[in-house]
C-alpha cells in the first residue's frame, strides 16, 4: 500500500465519521428539537469533556493492549478525596493537586502490579477499583460533601467562559493537544505503541516496556481525576457515585472511535466521544430512562465496532455481491 | 505421466495494489516431491495459502483429482487432502504440542458432548513419532517451545490427518536444523512411497537435488519453469538463474584481505546454567567471526546474553577494553551492541507497524529533536535509504510488516539494525527464508559493516558461517569447540557443531 492510498483512506474515514455526527445530530434534532438549544449544546460540551477526560486516560491503557476497569472506583474515591480537602478550607489547587497525587498512586500501584509482577490487568483493575470505591466512604461514610464549595471557587470550572467557550471545554481541548503531541509526534508515544503491539520486539528494541505499560495506568488515573474534578464543578458537591457512569462512555468512546478512525489513537478517541455524549445527552433530553441510556450506548457500540471491522465489511460486500450476482442471473432469464 | 492429483490453472490473486499471483499453472503427480522455488515475494506462500484455503483466488481453476474445487476455509482443503504446514504456523500457544497435533479432530464423534479419549490421543501421537523421530516434550506449552519445537508440532499436525493426498511444506528447513532436516526428508520418502504428494519449498537450493523428484520455479507472480530434477542436471540447468531472470556469481563476498582490527567485544568465560558455559571470544574490527551451532547448543542464548536479555550467571564482558555489564537490551543498545535476533516475528518486528516504525525503533535516540519531538522527515529519509540498501521489496515504507514476505520482512529488521549504527552486530539466523540474491546482499552487507564494526554471525547454516565468516567457531551443548589450530575446514566445522568433536 503506497502512502497515497493510506491517506485517502484515512481521509475516506474521516469523512465517514463527520457524515456519521451530522446523520446522529440530524436524527436527534428531528426526535427532540431542544437538542440544538444552546442550553443543550453547552450541556454536551461540558459533557463531553468530563467523558472526554476519563476516554483519554483509558486510551493510553487500550493502546498497551490492557484494561483498566478500576475507573468507576478511582473517581468514587478521589472525588471523596478532593471533597475533603476543599471542605477542609484548603484552596482549589491543593485540592486538585491532592487529587492527582492520589490518582498517580493509585495507578503506579496498579500498573506495577501488572507490568512488574505480572498479575491479570482485568482482575487487578476490578480489585483496586473495589478497594477505591470503599474507601471512598472513609470520609463521611458516604454522606455528600458540599462545605466550601462555593467559596472555593471550583463551580466556575463549570460556569465560566473564555473567548464564547466553557473553560472545561478548554481544558479538555488543551490535554487532548498535549496526549495527541506526546503520542503522535514523539518517541514516547512510538515507545508506547510498540509497547502494545509487539512487548517482544519492544523490549528487544531497548524499551522500558514494563514502565510504559505503568506509566499508562497512572495517566489513566490521573485522568480520571480530571474527569472528577468537572463532574464536582458542576455538580457542586462531592459524592460516593461521582463518576459511576464515567466507565461506560469512556470504553465505548475509545472503541467506537478506534472502529471508526480505523485504530486506537488519541484523535479517534475525541471522535468517538463525541458521538457518544452526544447520543447520552440526546437520550436524556428525550426522558430515555438513564438505565436504559447505558445499554443502548452498548448496542451502538457493537454496532459501530461490528460495522466498521474489515472481516464484517468483507461479509456485508460478500452478501450484496451474491444478490447483485442472483438478480442478474434471474434478470437474465427473464 | 501419472494423471495430476493437484492442478492449478491460470490461478490469480492480488492484494490492494500488488498483483501477488498473475496466472499460475501448476500440477503435481501422486508420490512426487516436488519444489517450488523462488525469490522472496515471488508469490509461493501466496499460492500456498490459497490451495489450503487460507486465502481465496480471484481467479483461475484448482482441481483436485480431476475434480473442480473451491476452497472457502482451511478446513474445505483439509477434506479434500490437502494438508499444509504454513511457513509461519499459527499454533496455539497455552496449548500443549499434542493438543495442537489433535485440535480440532480429538475424538473420531464431532458431537458437541464428544468425550476427548486422552489415552488413544497419547497413542496416536507415539504413532506419529515413530514416523517423524523429533526429540520432542509434546506435552510442553507451545509458547514455551522454540521455533524449531513449534515447526516439528506443525509438521505432525499436517501428517496426522488420515486421508491425505498433497502434503505442501512451505519452508519447514528454514527453521530445522540439520538433524531435523534428515527425519524430515526421510519422513518425506515414507509418504512419497505411500504415493502422496509433496510440495516443497525451500530457498536451499542443494536440497532440490537431494530430494525432490521435479520442481517449478516462480518468478513475479507466474510460474516460469517447471522441469524434472532429471532434465534439469542433465541440462546443467542452474536454479539461481532460472529464479532471478539473470546470471549470479559467487553469493558470499570475498573474505576480509587486511588483517583485523581492535578488539571490540571481548568475552571471557561466559556461563548461563543449563544453556552454556565457558564461553571466550573476541570479535573484532575488520572481520566477521562465525559460530556454528545446532538448536540447543546455546547459540541463541549466548547471543540473548551478550545483549542483555538473560545476562550471564557468570563471565566478564569488555567493550573496547573496558568491562560492561549488560543487563538489558537497552544498555546493550547504549553500549553499541544491536542483537538480530533468530526469531524476527515476535522478538524482531512489531509485525502491524510499517518499516517507517520499525527501522527506527532501536534507536529512538537519533530520531528524537531534543527530548521530545521527532524529526519526522530526517526519519524518513533515513529509513528509504536503509531499506534500499538492504533492497526490500516493494520498497515501501507504510506496509506494515506483516504485509511483506517472510524474507523481506528479514531485510526490515537489518535495516533496523543498520538505523541503529551499533559498534558490535550480532546476527542469528539472518538469512533464514531469505532467498539466493537477496543472501548474497546481506553477505555483502555484513562484509561492508565488518569494516567499521565487529560482525559475529551466529547461525545453524553451516555452510553459511563458513562461507560468510574469517574465523568460526562450533558451540555443541552449550560448550566452546574451536580448532587445534588455524581454522575449521568446512566438514571439520560441521562435526564440531554436531558431534562435538575436533576432527582435524
Ligand atoms: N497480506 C498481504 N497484504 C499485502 N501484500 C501481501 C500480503 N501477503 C503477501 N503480499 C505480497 O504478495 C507478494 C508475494 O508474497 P509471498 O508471501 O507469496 O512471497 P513468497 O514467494 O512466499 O516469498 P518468501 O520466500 O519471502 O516467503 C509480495 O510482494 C508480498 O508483499
Ligand atoms: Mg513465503
Amino acid at each position: 500500500m503506497s502512502g497515497l492510498q493510506d491517506m485517502a483512506r484515512q481521509s475516506a474515514r474521516g469523512l465517514g465519521f463527520l457524515a456519521l455526527v451530522a446523520l446522529v445530530g440530524g436524527a436527534l434534532a428531528l426526535a427532540e428539537p431542544r437538542f440544538l438549544s444552546a442550553a443543550s449544546l453547552n450541556g454536551i460540551a461540558r459533557h463531553m469533556a468530563a467523558n472526554g477526560l476519563a476516554a483519554l486516560g483509558l486510551t493510553f491503557v487500550v493502546i498497551v493492549r490492557k484494561f483498566d476497569l478500576s475507573i468507576s472506583g478511582v473517581a468514587a474515591f478521589t472525588a471523596m478525596s478532593m471533597g475533603a480537602v476543599i471542605a477542609a478550607g484548603a484552596p482549589l489547587w491543593l485540592a486538585v493537586a491532592a487529587g492527582i497525587a492520589i490518582g498517580a498512586v493509585i495507578g503506579l500501584i496498579s500498573g506495577t502490579a501488572i507490568s512488574r509482577f505480572g498479575l491479570p490487568d482485568i482482575v487487578t483493575t476490578i480489585a483496586v477499583g473495589s478497594i477505591c470505591a470503599g474507601l471512598a466512604f472513609l470520609y463521611t461514610g458516604g454522606r455528600s460533601i458540599f462545605q466550601n464549595f462555593f467559596q472555593v471557587g471550583i463551580t466556575d470550572l463549570n460556569d465560566a467562559r473564555l473567548l464564547g467557550l466553557g473553560v472545561s471545554l478548554w481544558i479538555l481541548l488543551a490535554v487532548y493537544a498535549v496526549a495527541w503531541f506526546v503520542m503522535h509526534r514523539t518517541r514516547t508515544g512510538m515507545a508506547f505503541y510498540a509497547t502494545g503491539e509487539n512487548q517482544v520486539a519492544a523490549h528487544f528494541s531497548g524499551i522500558a516496556t514494563r514502565r510504559y505499560i505503568a506509566l499508562a495506568y497512572v495517566m489513566c488515573a490521573i485522568c480520571t481525576v480530571l474527569a472528577v474534578l468537572l463532574i464536582l464543578a458542576e455538580s457542586g458537591n462531592a459524592e460516593t457515585n461521582k463518576g459511576a457512569n464515567l466507565m461506560m462512555p469512556a470504553y465505548a468512546g475509545v472503541f467506537l472511535g478506534a472502529a471508526i478512525l480505523g485504530g486506537t489513537s488519541v484523535l479517534a478517541t475525541l471522535g468517538g466521544i463525541l458521538l457518544i455524549t452526544m447520543l447520552l445527552d440526546g437520550f436524556s433530553l428525550m426522558g430515555v430512562p438513564y438505565y436504559y441510556s447505558d445499554g443502548v450506548i452498548s448496542l451502538i457500540l457493537l454496532a459501530g465496532v461490528l460495522a466498521f471491522s474489515d472481516t464484517a465489511r468483507g461479509y456485508l460486500a460478500g452478501l450484496v455481491a451474491v444478490r447483485a450476482l442472483r438478480r442478474a442471473r434471474s434478470g437474465g432469464k427473464a | 505421466m501419472a494423471a495430476p492429483v493437484l492442478m492449478a490453472s491460470d490461478v490469480s490473486k492480488r492484494f490492494g495494489p500488488v498483483l501477488a499471483l498473475r496466472g499460475v499453472d501448476f500440477h503435481v503427480e501422486p508420490g512426487e516431491v516436488h519444489a517450488l522455488l523462488g525469490i522472496n515475494g515471488a508469490g509461493k506462500s501466496t499460492f500456498i495459502k490459497i490451495l489450503s484455503g487460507i486465502i481465496q483466488k480471484d481467479g483461475g481453476r484448482i482441481t483436485v483429482a480431476g475434480a473442480e474445487v473451491t476452497f472457502r476455509t482451511p478446513e474445505d482443503a483439509i477434506r479434500a487432502g490437502i494438508a499444509t504446514v504454513q511457513q509461519h504456523p499459527e499454533l496455539v500457544p497455552d496449548m500443549s504440542g499434542l493438543d495442537n497435533i489433535f485440535l480440532g479432530r480429538e475424538s473420531a464423534s464431532r458431537g458437541l458432548f464428544s468425550r476427548i479419549d486422552q489415552r488413544g490421543l497419547e497413542r496416536r501421537a507415539e504413532a506419529l513419532l515413530a514416523r517423524f523421530p523429533v526429540a520432542l516434550d509434546l506435552w510442553q506449552e507451545v509458547g514455551r517451545m522454540s521455533a524449531v519445537e513449534r515447526e516439528a508440532v506443525a509438521i505432525l499436525q499436517a501428517i496426522a490427518g488420515e486421508h491425505t493426498r498433497v502434503l505442501i511444506l512451505d519452508e519447514p528447513t528454514s527453521t530445522l536444523t540439520e538433524v531435523e532436516r534428515e527425519d524430515l526428508f526421510a519422513l518425506m520418502g515414507l509418504l512419497k512411497a505411500q504415493g502422496i504428494a509433496i510440495i516443497y519449498i525451500t530457498h536451499q537450493l542443494e536440497e532440490v537435488f537431494a530430494i525432490a523428484d521435479s520442481f517449478s520455479v516462480f518468478r513475479g507472480g507466474t510460474c516460469v519453469a517447471r522441469m524434472t530434477v532429471a532434465e534439469a542436471k542433465a541440462g546443467d540447468v542452474s536454479l539461481a538463474n532460472l529464479m532471478l531472470g539473470e546470471a549470479i556469481g559467487d553469493i558470499f563476498p570475498p573474505r576480509a584481505e587486511t588483517p583485523p582490527g581492535a578488539a571490540v567485544l571481548e568475552v571471557e568465560d561466559f556461563c548461563l546454567e543449563g544453556d552454556f558455559r565457558g564461553i571466550s571470544l573476541t570479535a573484532r574490527k575488520g572481520e566477521i567471526l562465525g559460530i556454528f551451532g545446532l538448536v540447543g547448543s546455546g547459540c541463541d542464548e549466548f547471543a540473548k546474553a551478550v545483549f542483555g536479555v538473560t545476562p550471564p550467571d557468570r563471565g566478564t564482558l569488555r567493550l573496547h577494553g573496558q568491562p560492561v555489564s549488560l543487563r538489558s537490551p537497552r544498555q546493550a543498545l547504549d553500549a553499541g551492541v544491536f542483537l538480530v535476533p533468530g526469531d524476527r516475528r515476535t522478538e524482531g518486528l512489531v509485525l502491524s507497524r510499517p518499516a517507517l516504525f520499525n527501522v527506527p525503533l532501536a534507536n529512538l535516540g537519533r530520531a528524537a529533536a531534543g527530548r521530545w519531538g521527532l524529526k519526522r522527515r530526517r526519519m524518513q529519509g533515513d529509513a528509504r535509504e536503509l531499506t534500499g540498501q538492504v533492497a526490500l521489496h516493494p520498497p515501501s515504507l507504510t506496509t506494515p510488516a506483516s504485509g511483506f514476505s517472510g524474507g523481506n520482512q528479514q531485510k526490515i529488521v537489518l535495516a533496523k539494525g543498520l538505523y541503529s549504527q551499533a559498534d558490535v552486530y550480532i546476527f542469528v539466523e539472518p538469512t533464514v527464508g531469505v532467498d539466493i540474491g537477496a543472501r548474497a546482499k546481506i553477505y555483502a552487507l555484513m562484509r561492508q559493516l565488518s569494516r567499521e564494526a565487529a560482525v559475529i554471525v551466529i547461525s545453524s547454516d553451516c555452510d553459511e558461517v563458513h562461507g560468510v565468516a574469517d574465523r568460526t567457531l562450533a558451540l555443541h551443548k552449550g560448550r566452546q569447540i574451536e580448532p587445534a589450530v588455524g581454522t575449521f575446514s568446512r566438514d571439520a566445522l560441521l562435526m564440531a557443531g554436531i558431534m562435538g568433536e575436533v576432527t582435524q
